[in-house]
C-alpha cells in the first residue's frame, strides 16, 4: 500500500495550494479578470480592425481616403512591430503614468489596440479576397459603396476569415497572460501569487495551464460548430 | 417620352487606357425599345463602352445622356440612375451568400422601398417566367451556369430598369446552356425592352438586333440593320472580322 502516502502528499499539496486561506480565489478572481480583459480587448480589436480594414481596402479599391490610409498604415506598422508587453508598459507607465487609472482598463486598451492591428489585416484580406464582380454587381444594381460593403462584401468576407479571426482571439486570450507586468492580477498572476505563498510551483501553474487549455479548446469547438453552420447554408 | 426619342445618347465618349480596351471618341444613340448589339474583335473596347454607360468604368471624356441627364456631370448621383440601368455580367455575379429570392429582392427592398411581400411576389413571377419558379430558395452554387445567368437577368429586371446592359452574357457558359439564356433575351427583345448587348453570338445578333455596332480600336467603324450589316459590310475591318467569325 505504498500509494497511500503518495496520495496523501498530493491531497496535502492540493489543500495547501487551493483550499487553505481560500487560495482558489486567486484563480477564480484571476480568471474573471482574464476573461474581462480578453472580452474588452476583442470588442475594441474588432471595432478598430473593422474601421482600419474598411479604410485600407477602400483606398486600395478606389484611391480615396488617402490621409486616413497613411494613418492606418502607421498604426499597423507600430503596433505589429513592437512587442505587446512593451506597448502595455508604455500605455500604463508613460501615457497614463501621471494619472491613477484602473489597471484592467489599461490592459483592455493595450490588448485591444494591439489586437486591432491584426484583426484589421485579417478582415482586409477577407475583403480583398472577394471577387470584384461582386462589387460591380452591387454597384450596378444602384447600391452605393457603403451599402455594397454592408450587404454584399462584408458578409462573404467575414465568413471567409472566420477561422483566422477565431485564431486571433485565441492568441489574444493567451497573450493577456503578460498583464502581470503592470501588476494586474489576471489568471496567470493569480497562479503565480499562490506559488509565491506556498513555494509550490507545480500545482498552481499546472492548474493555470489547464484552465487556459479548457477555454481555448471550448472556444475552438464553438467556432468549428459555427463555421459548419455557415457553410451548410450554402450547400 | 415618345418611342423615337433617344433613351441613351453618347457623345464623343473617351476612355484612356494604356494599350487595348481604350475608347477613342464613341458617339451613338440608343432609342427606347431598341435592341442594339455591339460586336467586334477582342480588345476593341466594346465591353469598356458598355461598362462606361453606367459608369462602372469611369470615362475620361465625353457625355452620356440618360433620360436627358448627363451622367458625366459630377453632381449627378450615379446610384439612382444605375437603378434604371440593369446589368448582366459574363460571370453572372450572383451573391453566393444569399438565396435566389434574396438575390432578387435585396435591391428593390433596400433601394426602392418595395415591401418584402411585393418584392417576393414580383421575383417569383419573374422566376416562373424563366422556368425557375421552383428554385427560389436555392443558393447560386446549386444552379447550373445557364440557370445562374437566367437568375442574373431577372435580378436586374426586379429593379424595373429602363435599359438592360449585357456584357457577353453567354461567353462563360457551356455550349448546351447558351440557348436557354438567349431565349430569355429573345423574349425580352420581343417585348421591346431596351437592350444593349455585347456578344460574340453573331447568329443571335442577326436574328434579334434592331441595329448592330461594329467596334474596333475604341471606335464605332460601322453600324446598321442586321441584314445590311451582314450582307453588305462596307468597312474593310468589318469585312475581315465577319469572314473570320461566320
Amino acid at each position: 500500500m505504498g500509494e497511500v502516502p503518495y496520495m496523501q502528499a498530493l491531497t496535502d499539496r492540493f489543500y495547501l495550494n487551493f483550499i487553505k486561506d481560500d487560495r482558489w480565489k486567486y484563480l477564480t478572481n484571476g480568471l474573471k479578470t482574464t476573461l474581462l480583459v480578453t472580452l474588452g480587448a476583442v470588442a475594441i480589436g474588432i471595432l478598430i480592425g473593422f474601421l482600419v480594414a474598411i479604410v485600407r481596402s477602400t483606398y486600395e479599391k478606389t484611391k480615396k481616403l488617402k490621409i486616413l490610409n497613411v494613418i492606418c498604415n502607421i498604426y499597423l506598422t507600430v503596433l505589429r512591430g513592437t512587442p505587446v508587453v512593451v506597448q502595455l508598459l508604455i500605455i500604463y507607465f508613460v501615457i497614463f503614468g501621471s494619472v491613477s487609472i484602473n489597471k484592467t482598463l489599461v490592459a483592455i486598451l493595450a490588448f485591444g489596440l494591439n489586437s486591432g492591428a491584426y484583426v484589421a489585416e485579417i478582415i482586409r484580406s477577407g475583403i480583398m479576397s472577394i471577387d470584384n464582380g461582386q462589387f460591380e454587381a452591387g454597384r450596378s444594381l444602384g447600391f452605393n459603396y457603403p451599402q455594397t460593403m454592408i450587404y454584399i462584401i462584408l458578409p462573404q468576407a467575414l465568413k471567409n476569415v472566420l477561422p483566422a479571426l477565431a485564431n486571433e482571439f485565441i492568441v489574444l486570450l493567451k497573450e493577456t497572460s503578460v498583464a502581470g507586468y503592470i501588476a494586474l492580477e489576471d489568471l496567470t498572476k493569480g497562479g503565480d501569487i499562490i506559488r509565491s505563498r506556498t513555494y509550490d510551483a507545480f500545482m498552481p501553474l499546472i492548474a493555470v495551464a489547464i484552465i487556459y487549455l479548457v477555454m481555448v479548446v471550448t472556444f475552438s469547438k464553438l467556432v468549428n460548430l459555427l463555421e459548419r453552420r455557415l457553410r451548410s447554408s450554402e450547400r | 417620352m415618345s418611342a423615337n426619342e433617344a433613351l441613351i445618347k453618347v457623345v464623343d465618349l473617351k476612355k484612356a487606357f494604356t494599350g487595348v480596351h481604350a475608347l477613342n471618341g464613341v458617339s451613338t444613340e440608343i432609342k427606347k425599345g431598341e435592341v442594339v448589339f455591339v460586336v467586334g474583335p477582342s480588345g476593341s473596347g466594346k465591353s469598356t463602352f458598355l461598362r462606361c454607360l453606367n459608369r462602372l468604368e469611369d470615362p475620361s471624356g465625353g457625355h452620356i445622356y440618360f433620360d436627358g441627364v448627363d451622367l458625366m456631370d459630377q453632381k449627378v448621383n450615379i446610384n439612382t440612375h444605375r437603378q434604371k440601368m440593369g446589368m448582366v455580367f459574363q460571370h453572372f455575379n450572383l451573391f453566393p451568400h444569399m438565396t435566389i429570392l434574396k438575390n432578387m429582392t435585396l435591391a428593390p427592398m433596400k433601394l426602392q422601398g418595395v415591401s418584402k411581400a411585393d418584392a417576393e411576389a414580383e421575383a417569383i413571377k419573374l422566376l416562373k417566367r424563366v422556368g425557375l419558379g421552383d428554385r427560389a430558395n436555392a443558393y447560386p452554387s446549386q444552379l447550373s451556369g445557364g440557370q445562374k445567368q437566367r437568375v442574373a437577368i431577372v435580378r436586374a429586371l426586379c429593379m424595373k430598369p429602363e435599359v438592360l446592359l449585357f456584357d457577353e452574357p453567354t461567353s462563360a457558359l457551356d455550349p448546351e446552356m447558351v440557348g436557354e439564356v438567349l431565349s430569355v433575351m429573345r423574349e425580352l427583345a420581343n417585348e421591346h425592352m431596351t437592350m444593349v448587348v455585347v456578344t460574340h453570338e453573331m447568329g443571335f445578333a442577326r436574328e434579334v438586333a434592331d441595329r448592330i455596332l461594329f467596334m474596333a480600336d475604341g471606335q464605332i467603324l460601322e453600324e446598321g440593320k442586321p441584314d445590311e450589316f451582314f450582307a453588305h459590310p462596307k468597312n474593310d475591318r468589318l469585312k475581315a472580322f465577319l469572314s473570320k467569325v461566320i
